[in-house]
């Protein structure tokens, strides 16, 4: 071997490493970051960029409907039992109108049903029906004002943190995605009433943002100006925010 | 850079900076995004799902799910970008024109008797296969990440599956030509080929 291929061969290796072990531990944690806080910020305008509320998803068949396999991952301990006759839910923030809502009043909303393909970040997708009311009516109704910019979403899911603290489940979203035709609040599933387990009485359900955007359970709407500090429970947890498809 | 190579020895072929940049990029970002890619895939297996056969830890890059995604959307600009700069110097420079595989190297592997002359169409058809089999990992990538935006890569594909399938195979497709690359690298033009291309 000669000493440049060597020399080479010294450098290639060393890339290997680099590439395959990075350390342990912190230092990994290190390299994620610092790979998130770099290209993330250019992730989220280049999807926001190629968004538009005007481009539907594609819509399915009845007969396409994945019936034999639960629809997603929960995180919580504790499966919020909501009684649909004292639940409401609230709108509120910078809005015209703040309201709130029992289940029959939304149900006497504008009703649509859509069979999307609903893609989770895990990588697996599932063709489902959703039927609910368009967030764009409810938004029409309550009147954002023009500072509004960002919707954030509280549920009543709650989970045990490390503390043992009783914890929620929030999410927030840009208000471009939540005008959007396909962005619906939640309360049929597969052509019946939904599930407790799968956000009764009131979810978000859309084809345009990965499976973790679609929080459950939803008792909150609160419309922000700017995004808020806790971003969302997976996004607190390092997952990215947009999160569109 | 010693110069006391044999008489018969050809000179280092000399490289484009272009083409060394290329190379770099590519291998780089290549094993960054297979490295990711199989911390993304073992969160939910395209082959079975949840439960069924992941990949080793050490063989994939990024912290947890969250961390493989990071890592993956980052490189794929580097890589995404690096073919689109080096597809347009290529036509720019015309060498589409005849650094690639065509049909008289094509008659060469099948009627051809100078093994030399075989060896050197066989490595032109495998780097050119490159490129479709880049492209394909590309568009079938772009296709899960944006399949609302991009709707018409699914369809394309049929169906979600097909895609993520496609899109797994491009891990043993590249590493598969990668080798082949390589070995014909060395057999047409030794060691200096392809310390060439990268140095």
């Amino acid at each position: 071997m000669s000493n440049t291929r060597r020399r080479t061969f010294i450098k290639l290796s060393a890339l290997g490493v680099l590439l395959s072990g990075c350390g342990v531990g912190e230092t990994q944690q290190t390299v994620n970051e610092t790979f998130h806080q770099l290209s993330d910020p250019l992730n989220a305008s280049f999807e926001q960029l190629l968004f538009s509320t005007q481009r539907l998803a594609p819509e399915f068949p009845a007969a396409q409907i994945d019936r034999l396999t639960p629809l997603g991952n929960t995180v919580e301990d504790v499966i919020p039992e909501l009684d649909a006759q004292e639940y409401r839910l609230t709108v509120g923030g910078l809005v015209n109108n703040p309201t709130t809502l029992s289940l029959e009043q939304i149900q006497a909303l504008p009703h649509k049903s859509q069979v999307i393909r609903q893609v989770c970040v895990e990588g697996w997708s599932k063709i489902v029906q959703w039927g609910g009311l368009p967030l764009v009516e409810l938004l029409k109704q309550v009147e954002p004002t023009p500072e509004a910019r960002y919707v954030f979403f509280r549920s009543a899911e709650g989970f045990r943190d490390t503390q043992g603290d009783l914890y929620g489940y929030y999410e927030t979203w840009d208000l471009a995605s939540c005008v959007h035709p396909q962005t619906l609040l939640v309360y049929e599933h597969n052509g019946e009433p939904i599930t407790q387990e799968n956000g009764a009485p009131l979810r978000v359900g859309s084809p345009i943002k990965l499976g973790y955007k679609n929080i459950k359970y939803v008792q909150e709407i609160m419309l922000v100006n700017k995004i808020p500090e806790q971003v969302g429970y997976w996004e607190d947890e390092g997952y990215e925010w947009y999160g569109g498809l | 850079m010693t110069t006391k190579s044999t008489t018969r020895k050809p000179p280092i072929p000399k490289q484009d900076l272009a083409a060394k940049l290329f190379h770099w990029v590519n291998i780089v970002s290549l094993f960054a995004l297979m490295g990711s890619g199989l911390r993304i895939y073992n969160a939910n297996p395209v082959f079975g799902g949840r439960g069924s056969f992941s990949f080793p830890v050490g063989m994939t890059l990024g912290v947890g799910l969250a961390g493989g995604r990071h890592w993956h959307f980052f490189f794929m600009w580097f890589f995404g970008l690096n073919l689109l700069w080096y597809g347009l110097y290529i036509f720019a420079t015309k060498r589409w024109k005849n650094r690639y595989v065509g049909s008289a190297d094509l008659k060469v592997l099948r009627e051809g008797t100078n093994p030399k002359r075989k060896n050197y169409a066989f490595h032109r058809l495998v780097y050119t296969s490159f490129i479709p089999m880049l492209l394909l990992s590309l568009l079938t990538g772009l296709g899960m990440w944006k399949p609302v935006q991009f709707g018409w890569i699914v369809t394309l594909f049929g169906s979600w599956q097909t895609l993520r399938t496609l899109h797994f195979i491009s891990i043993p497709a590249v590493l598969l030509l990668l080798i082949f690359h390589s070995l014909l690298a060395l057999k047409v033009g030794e060691w200096r080929l392809v310390r060439s291309i990268f140095a």
